[in-house]
């Protein structure tokens, strides 16, 4: 949040100062728009004749005014703010709110039913849909995303070489200082400074805490001794060890500050940040970086995804990006409210297709076909009060 | 016409007097009867708000307390990860965190609100109190961004290299310097008590009776050992009530605490070491959703909070009865 919105007043700046050359550019843009737009609305008229097809042509054309709340990620903040706000922009009857809280609020929340829909970057497990008061949650994979490891190292290179063990010394406090030999030898630089390292964590439960749990288990035997399970987990497993920090912000906030600290926000984040990342050795035994690039190489390998095998992290193939994960909105299947449960399906719809062009520049990557087309059908499957289908294709 | 009317109107007066009488009498035994209602029913909605809030919160930490019993309180582990929960680190942040700030924020309150009430001159006296009710105005998330962004690269970087470099006290400061720490933390909340503790000492020490100050100046006091040994005596008791509110509102903090004390359930080795209390231990596990033990366990968190606060609360009461005896008047200005 505090980062975007700084962000934003940048771009208001910027604005400002071209405010007498945007005057003209904006005018010649309304009248050509009003001209145009005529003639395309009665040719589309037809195939949105009735409201309920989800088509990128229809999506955002809804009847009445709405406003649909989530909660949920933070991680997919960037994203959604970019997309939602894209959406209003075409359709103004539909207005969202997201609260960023964390995957766990988005879970607890559409558990209570407190909100239009939540958002997890883990799926929900079956005792937590169990304890969801509204009858079945449909799961939708909506964004794809990896988490960086970024550091604040005067003097040291972009994309440091780190693998599995190494990292795992950094977080469980076995390696404590920039100059270690283990870090030397991984990365084959010789020359890091003589600096402490201050390793942050996420304090509150998170999505890219339980991917980096998830790729240390996998790759590094001293984290599972340390640790002492090999169950991963959103709580971080090893809070003693550095300081924890809530929310991506609140890493990024302490990263970007700190001198010799190093931690793990969602890409998205970094990029905003402009932090450098490490280089993370892959299940192919290369070292990569994260980027838009090799985070879409790592959701390519989800060829069988689902809300019980969304397991990304450490996949095989070349240029594969290890720390890797999608964003999953939660809504209920059966929706009370018609009017409230149209838009919801087409805001969805709109965000799983045509929103997916905003992902790149965000630092998420577009999510793969097979994904998508398991967005629209899970999305297809939301239901009104009397149990029938809302949508068609 | 003239004539009738005013005979007429006295007589009309006096009978309409009578019923406004009446009715005034009437309105003011409602009133009476309305004012009685009020009291008792807001005594009785307070009271069952306190006692239905401790019905719930025992209520929803049982799973955790029957589990581990009395020992949650000196249990030290609080790791959820690994469903371990237990509260005696978080108990033990939490006092040290409000100690530490006790020890900033009583002198330089008590100094303050000296200056403001004694010694400083009328025109800087008003601004400088207008300047301390907007610090009081200001939400704790505030100062818990602003201890993130501004304090912790200042703490990392040169107080507490600073600190671990001094020559005795160096051993209270040593490790290494993360920038969130308790003493980050005691720094903020110290900020965040500063105008209880200067209002609520000022207040006590303006009710001093000026004849002390001046039965003090008359035997060749100073105008500092006035304050010293005649006014900050006398108004004993209403410092200790203004310690005892700063302490509860520094032990309850969560919000801001969370932000700059590096959250790490592990006994603090120094002042500057990361640590957790029980309000950020809530903070930050609050959301994890996961029905049973957990979410029963960060409640009984808020328990062992509200516990810590009564104590301290009935200690601060019991502190003003022992002291303020002798000088019931100046306790009795603030009560």
């Amino acid at each position: 949040m505090i980062t975007l919105s700084g962000t934003r007043g940048r771009k208001n700046t910027l604005v400002g100062l071209s405010a007498l050359a945007l005057v003209s550019v904006i005018a010649a843009c309304g009248s050509a728009s009003g001209g145009g737009s005529t003639p395309a609305a009665s040719a589309t008229a037809s195939p949105c004749a009735s409201n309920t097809v989800l088509s990128a042509t229809c999506d955002t054309k809804t009847q009445a005014a709405v406003t649909l709340t989530g909660a949920g990620a933070n991680s997919i903040e960037p994203f959604f703010e970019t997309v939602f706000y894209g959406y209003n922009q075409k359709n103004s009857q539909t207005t969202v709110n997201y609260s960023p809280a964390g995957s766990s609020v988005g879970v607890s929340d559409i558990q209570q039913g407190t909100v239009n829909f939540g958002d997890s970057e883990i799926p929900m497990t079956s005792s937590q849909l169990a304890a969801a008061t509204g009858g079945t949650v449909l799961q939708i994979p909506v964004d794809l995303g990896g988490v960086a490891i970024s550091y604040n190292v005067p003097g040291a290179p972009a994309n440091l070489k780190l693998d599995g063990s190494t990292l795992a010394g950094i977080f469980d406090g076995s390696i404590t200082n920039w100059d270690s030999p283990l870090i030397a030898a991984v990365s084959g630089v010789s020359n890091l400074p003589n600096l402490a390292i201050k390793a942050v964590h996420r304090a509150d439960a998170s999505g890219p805490g339980y991917d980096l749990d998830q790729y240390l288990i996998d790759t590094a035997p001293a984290w599972v001794t340390a640790i002492g399970t090999s169950t991963p987990s959103r709580t971080w497993p090893l809070a003693t060890v550095g300081i924890g920090e809530q929310l991506n912000t609140g890493v990024a906030t302490y990263v970007s500050q700190t001198s010799g600290s190093v931690g793990f926000v969602e890409y998205g984040y970094a990029l905003q940040n402009g932090f450098v990342n490490a280089a993370i050795l892959d299940a192919a035994g290369a070292y990569v970086a994260p980027t838009e690039a090799s985070i879409a190489l790592a959701g390519a390998q989800a060829t069988s995804l689902s809300s019980t095998n969304f397991n990304v992290v450490n996949e095989t193939g070349a240029g594969v990006y290890p720390l890797a994960n999608f964003s999953w909105t939660l809504v209920y299947q059966k929706q009370s409210e018609t009017t409230t449960a149209i838009a919801l399906g087409k805001l969805l719809d709109w965000v799983v297709t045509t929103g997916q062009q905003d992902a790149a520049a965000l630092g998420y990557a577009p999510l793969p076909a097979n994904v998508a087309s398991l967005a629209q059908k899970t999305i297809l499957e939301i239901e009104g009060s009397t149990g029938t289908p809302l949508f068609s294709s | 016409m003239s004539s009738d009317t005013t005979g007429v109107l006295p007589r009309e007066g006096v009978a309409v007097s009578g019923v406004r009488a009446a009715l005034l009498q009437k309105r003011t035994r409602l009133g009476e009867h309305a004012y009685t209602v009020v009291r008792w029913g807001g005594a009785a909605v307070f009271a069952a708000v306190v006692v239905a809030l401790l019905i719930s919160v025992a209520g929803s930490s049982s799973q955790a307390l029957t589990r581990s019993g009395v020992g949650f309180l000196w249990s030290g582990t609080w790791n959820p990860a690994a469903g371990e929960y237990g509260a005696g680190i978080l108990v033990v942040g939490t006092l040290l965190t409000t100690a530490v700030a006790m020890v900033i924020v009583v002198p330089i309150g008590l100094g303050t609100a000296a200056f403001l009430s004694e010694l400083a001159p009328g025109w800087l006296a008003g601004p400088l109190s207008t300047l301390i009710g907007l610090l009081a105005a200001v939400p704790s998330i505030v100062v818990g961004l602003w201890g993130l962004i501004v304090l912790t690269p200042i703490f990392a970087n040169q107080v507490e290299p600073f600190l671990a470099s001094m020559p005795l006290l160096g051993w209270l400061f040593r490790g290494e310097a993360y920038g969130p720490s308790v003493l980050l933390a005691s720094v903020v909340l110290a900020v965040m008590t500063l105008p209880t503790m200067v209002a609520l000492s000022r207040t006590a020490l303006a009710a001093v009776p000026v004849a002390d100050r001046e039965a003090a100046l008359a035997l060749g006091a100073t105008r500092w050992q006035a304050v010293r040994k005649a006014v900050i005596p006398a108004a004993r008791s209403g410092i200790q009530a203004a310690v005892t509110l700063a302490v509860g509102r520094a032990m309850g903090e969560s919000i801001a605490v969370a932000m700059v004390i590096g959250n790490r359930p592990a006994l603090p080795t120094s002042l500057t070491a990361p640590g957790a209390t029980l309000g950020s231990a809530i903070v930050n596990q609050f959301a994890e959703a996961s029905p049973g033990l957990g979410t029963s366990s960060v409640i009984a968190l808020g328990a062992v909070l509200l516990l810590l606060t009564v104590a301290v609360n009935a200690g601060g009461q019991a502190l003003l009865r022992s002291g303020g005896g002798h000088r019931a008047g100046t306790a009795g200005a603030l009560r």
